[in-house]
């Protein structure tokens, strides 16, 4: 599966990286940055990628 | 009573009572915890869940998205559809359509809805911020009872939509909310942004005019009344879950055995009180701990996260991590001043930590380091 960001919706709130620190970080100016695109179906990391999705409040991620 | 789940039951079958992010995150949170049976969410709105946060923001401006992704939980929607009755013991949620709805564990994320105030248009739903957006672009004049945050935001739209705007209430702008250093930095943003500040407490409102405490009166040709919430809790009543008229849950989020509350609804303990959070970040972390506790009881770690809230408004984006209001001056960690971008911090007298960023793109998890240690943290981070 693969995590896309739609960068005009993001306002770095960051709540992504608090659910899935290991797959995205924002940088020192407050961009999202995604450390990885591509997580196996099924696997903890899809699960992380989803919960970060969920919790952004501007649905500025996408997990297909 | 006991919340725990008897031993020997076994949880084939959940129903969430509720399609907002709470009832959204607690059927994602259920399946993440390894529940493969039947997963029901019932929603009262006849659409998918949104981002309520944003309905007070870039929504009423710019048309800024309030769309959700889509649920990947594969739960059972009914949508449009209403609960009106709990019977604990025969484990049924009654629907408004006559239907029910048989359960092994329940989660409660009903919501809230606005206090009303005669006609006035409150903003709680799409429908309601959809309307809004549409009165606001005819350029009224316009009148927000309610100076919290959202009726804040609601006036900050109002003026940058081109209307004139009064702001009617009994405190300063957010100062119950954010405490006098916050709220007097907002105030003169507003201020400066040509709304006008009465001073009084509404009690009615009919044909376009409000009427105050004082006698007085404010007229406009749109009024919004932001006046708090009333936690939907009327279909519990005579079910035995409620405390005194509350929805009470315990720190994992329990309120009977195999029932669970997250969200606007829930009375949570938190810093030795029992209230309300009625916060897109709470509602989020109740829910996973409280579906969680569905399934694992006891094992689930407790509800102890600091909230997370922000606000966009007159040009001032806040974020804050901590327990507002907060008391006295502010220690400045960066930036100039708060007119600028800036990074405040305060300590309560209890030793927790709030730290606020003013114009200042800060990720949550640093926010949290800043709050918790009163220290500009290092951009290089321990997990890095």
């Amino acid at each position: 599966m693969k995590i896309t960001l739609d960068r005009p919706r993001c306002e770095g709130h960051g709540l992504c990286e608090e659910a899935a620190p290991e797959l995205m970080h924002l940088d020192d100016d407050g961009e999202l940055v995604l450390d990885i695109v591509e997580v196996p179906e099924g696997s903890p990391q899809a699960a992380a990628a989803s919960a970060a999705v969920r919790v952004c409040p501007v649905a500025a991620l996408k997990l297909a | 009573m006991s919340t725990a789940v008897p031993p020997g039951i076994v949880i084939e079958r959940i129903v969430v009572v509720g399609n907002g992010i709470a009832g959204q995150t607690a059927c994602d949170s259920l399946r993440g915890a390894g529940f493969t049976g039947q997963l029901t969410v019932v929603g009262d709105e006849p659409v998918p869940a949104y981002s309520r946060p944003a309905l007070s923001k870039a929504l009423l401006t710019d048309g800024g998205s309030h769309e959700l992704a889509a649920p990947a939980h594969g739960a059972t929607e009914r949508l449009g559809v209403a609960a009106v009755g709990l019977d604990v013991d025969a484990r049924l949620v009654h629907l408004d359509d006559g239907t029910a709805l048989t359960f092994d564990g329940l989660v409660i994320a009903t919501g809230a809805r606005p206090r009303p105030l005669g006609e006035a248009l409150v903003l709680r739903t799409l429908d309601d911020a959809l309307a809004l957006r549409e009165r606001l672009a005819d350029r009224p004049s316009v009148a927000v009872v309610g100076a919290g945050p959202l009726g804040m935001e609601v006036a900050s739209a109002a003026a940058q939509a081109g209307c004139e705007v009064t702001v009617v209430a009994d405190t300063a702008p957010m100062r119950p909310q954010f405490g006098p250093y916050l709220s007097e930095l907002f105030t003169t943003a507003a201020t400066a942004a040509g709304v006008k500040l009465v001073h009084g407490t509404a009690t009615g409102f009919a044909a376009g005019t409000i009427t105050l405490d004082d006698g007085s009166r404010v007229t406009a040709e749109l009024v919004v009344a932001a006046i708090g919430d009333i936690p939907n809790v009327e279909w519990l009543h005579g079910s035995g879950v409620l405390t005194d008229g509350r929805l009470v849950a315990d720190s994992r989020g329990r309120v009977a055995p195999g029932i669970v509350a997250a969200g606007d609804v829930a009375h949570v303990p938190i810093r030795g009180m029992v209230r309300r959070i009625p916060l897109w970040n709470s509602a989020i972390e109740q829910a996973r701990i409280a579906a969680t506790a569905v399934l694992l009881g006891d094992a689930t770690p407790e509800f102890d996260a600091d909230p997370y809230f922000w606000t966009e408004q007159f040009g001032l984006h806040l974020k804050a991590i901590g327990h507002l209001p907060v008391d006295g001056e502010p220690t400045v960690l960066t930036g100039e001043g708060p007119r600028d971008a800036a990074l405040l911090h305060w300590r309560h007298p209890d030793g927790a930590g709030v730290a606020v960023a003013i114009n200042h793109r800060i990720p949550i998890p640093r926010l949290r380091r800043a709050a918790a240690t009163g220290e500009l943290p290092s951009t290089a981070t321990a997990a890095r």
